[in-house]
């Protein structure tokens, strides 16, 4: 009896949490469907009629059509770039012995160490130096080597974890290193890759602090930056914000529940192990 | 390119002498390592140094001299009463999230990993808040928290207690801690997933072994989760630790530091002074005087949690 009342408890606890979780999106979802009348009134819990016209309204007032594959391009780019480089990187730290391979793995470490605030003055510098900014090469190039590190630690555990046996075939087939990395390692180390894409995918779509220091041609933003832009750009109608909002995140959450595994996986094994 | 077949073999043991083949595959390594070191050099280490060199000269973000001016800029910082009272303000972040961040991601992983339905959803549903943009997050509680239409203040309308209805992040008496409640709700999620996968390591031996001597519920966690767990603490107390002290987006968007400052935190300031002041050589002191106390802070806490094992 007591023990059904604890679990009974339990479940009661955990409820209330998840409630707690979803509820300002659920709240977010509403407030996008009304009318502004009945937003500043803000007496009805639902919309008398759900005002989709909103989440047009917003696309085009908010230049979603704009941001939206601008966001796009970055994430998959800057995506790719990290996965090539930290594997190409993570193979050589868990499978070869060279003179100065602790240096470099405590390097990468240090490196992980260098707290972006300390960072991003310099960095924008850098940037007006090089002529990069407001340019989509230099965005993605930042947002590449900040996901270096931690990529490069989490493929160094997957490769270190897969058996030495079939590259030793593959070399007595007498396949060269590059061919052997490319075609028989890279494809046994796919739920890593996925991993690390899965979470540096995540961070680089929602990147704000870099974008919005390098940024300041609209053509060229990105969704977070472009959303507050909008913010404060004109006195802004709340329930189209809202309903931007709504739409700037859509694209998240349809990722995250169908790849919450890996999420959840990559997060516990990069962070952990 | 043909390649020795005890190549493998020799690779893992130490060598005296060093053959063409294993040069081969030091150049080899190298190549591969190139990319990374190359792009982390380049965007990463030199904008680290160029921060320390940039924080004793005068820039205004446009021309391109860039004067040294000595110390004045760290003369100046240390009069910024802003910067001081910012990170003043970002310690309370720290101590939230260390506390209540931890004691509460650990709390509703133990509670979670104990049900045995709906866990995937729970799981879910708690890391979502996680994955969104501080834009986002900013966004909703600016919503969620208005003073008239915002749910908050209505809900404790309806239950009669309007007393408690309030400008959440426009009274200097509740901005700080509301910014810190909605940071809270936010970053929970992560340390949660973290103690979960730790939870799932647990042996369940040591739980049998645990019930065997009698242990219960409170005892099985004192006596085995949570020594079993502390590694996962101390990589979870140092990711909110830092992750609060460099909180950005979450008060620019609710708040921009307002009122008065009284949100203000440090990272956000070293923006103000740069991008709105105009004044980069001062900002870059902010940031080497800040990014220096949070490499102290990660060093002194990587080596606590070295000697504890």
């Amino acid at each position: 009896m007591k023990r059904l009342a604890g679990r009974g408890g339990l479940y009661g606890l955990l409820v209330v949490a998840a409630v707690g979780a979803l509820f300002p999106m659920v709240w977010l979802l509403i407030g996008s469907l009304q009318t502004s009348s009945e937003l500043y009134r803000g007496k009805d819990l639902l919309p008398a009629k759900p005002q989709w016209s909103n989440y047009v309204t917003a696309w085009t007032d908010g230049d979603l059509g704009t941001y939206l594959p601008n966001s796009a391009i970055y994430t998959v780019s800057a995506v790719a770039g990290i996965l090539l480089v930290s594997s190409m990187a993570g193979y050589v730290l868990a499978r070869i012995e060279f003179r100065g391979k602790s240096a470099v793995t405590f390097g990468l470490l240090a490196v992980m160490i260098i707290p972006a605030p300390a960072a991003f003055i310099a960095q924008y510098k850098l940037m007006v130096t090089l002529g990069l900014t407001n340019s989509r090469i230099g965005y993605v190039l930042i947002l590449i080597s900040a996901g270096i590190p931690i990529s490069t630690l989490i493929m160094r555990g997957f490769f270190a974890n897969l058996p030495k046996d079939l590259e030793e075939a593959a070399a007595i087939d007498g396949s060269s290193a590059l061919n052997t990395f490319a075609r028989v390692i890279l494809p046994l180390a796919r739920p890593g890759l996925i991993a690390v894409a899965v979470i540096q995918g995540l961070s680089v779509w929602n990147e704000y602090l870099l974008a919005l220091v390098l940024f300041d041609d609209d053509t060229l933003m990105p969704v977070q930056r472009g959303l507050m832009n909008f913010v404060s750009a004109e006195t802004p109608v709340q329930n189209i914000l809202l309903a931007a909002t709504a739409i700037s995140v859509l694209p998240v959450v349809v990722f995250y529940v169908f790849a919450q595994r890996q999420v959840v996986q990559g997060i516990s094994s990069g962070a952990v192990k | 390119m043909t390649t020795h077949p005890l190549e493998g073999v020799a690779a893992s043991r130490p060598r005296v002498r060093r053959s063409p083949i294993a040069r081969r595959r030091e150049l080899m390594a190298w190549c591969f390592l190139l990319p990374a070191i190359a792009l982390l050099a380049v965007f990463t280490l030199v904008p680290f140094v160029q921060a320390i060199v940039l924080s004793f000269q005068q820039w205004d973000g446009v021309s391109t001299s860039t004067p040294f001016v000595g110390l004045s800029n760290y003369r100046f910082v240390l009069h910024d009463t802003v910067f001081w009272s910012s990170l003043r303000n970002v310690l309370i972040f720290g101590v939230v999230g260390f506390v209540l961040g931890n004691a509460i991601s650990l709390g509703m992983a133990v509670a979670v990993n104990r049900v045995r339905r709906g866990k995937a959803f729970f799981r879910t549903a708690f890391y979502l808040p996680g994955v969104f943009s501080v834009v986002v997050i900013g966004m909703m509680f600016s919503w969620l928290l208005a003073p008239n239409a915002g749910i908050l203040n209505r809900l404790l309308g309806a239950v009669g207690a309007s007393g408690l209805q309030h400008n959440w992040l426009e009274d200097p008496g509740t901005a700080l801690p509301t910014v810190a409640a909605v940071f809270l709700w936010y970053h929970w999620g992560f340390g949660f997933i973290l103690y979960l996968a730790g939870l799932q390591d647990v042996p369940v031996e040591l739980y049998e072994a645990a019930s065997l001597d009698g242990a219960r519920g409170w005892a099985k966690f004192r006596y085995v989760t949570w020594p079993e767990l502390l590694p996962v603490t101390a990589i979870v107390s140092l990711l909110t630790l830092l992750g609060a002290l460099q909180v950005f987006g979450t008060v620019q968007v609710l708040t921009n530091g307002g009122p008065g400052n009284h949100t203000m935190v440090p990272t956000l300031r070293i923006y103000q002074e740069a991008f709105t002041n105009q004044r980069f050589g001062s900002a870059a002191a902010m940031s080497v005087i800040f990014g220096g106390a949070l490499v102290l802070l990660a060093m002194l806490q990587l080596w606590l949690s070295r000697r504890r094992k």
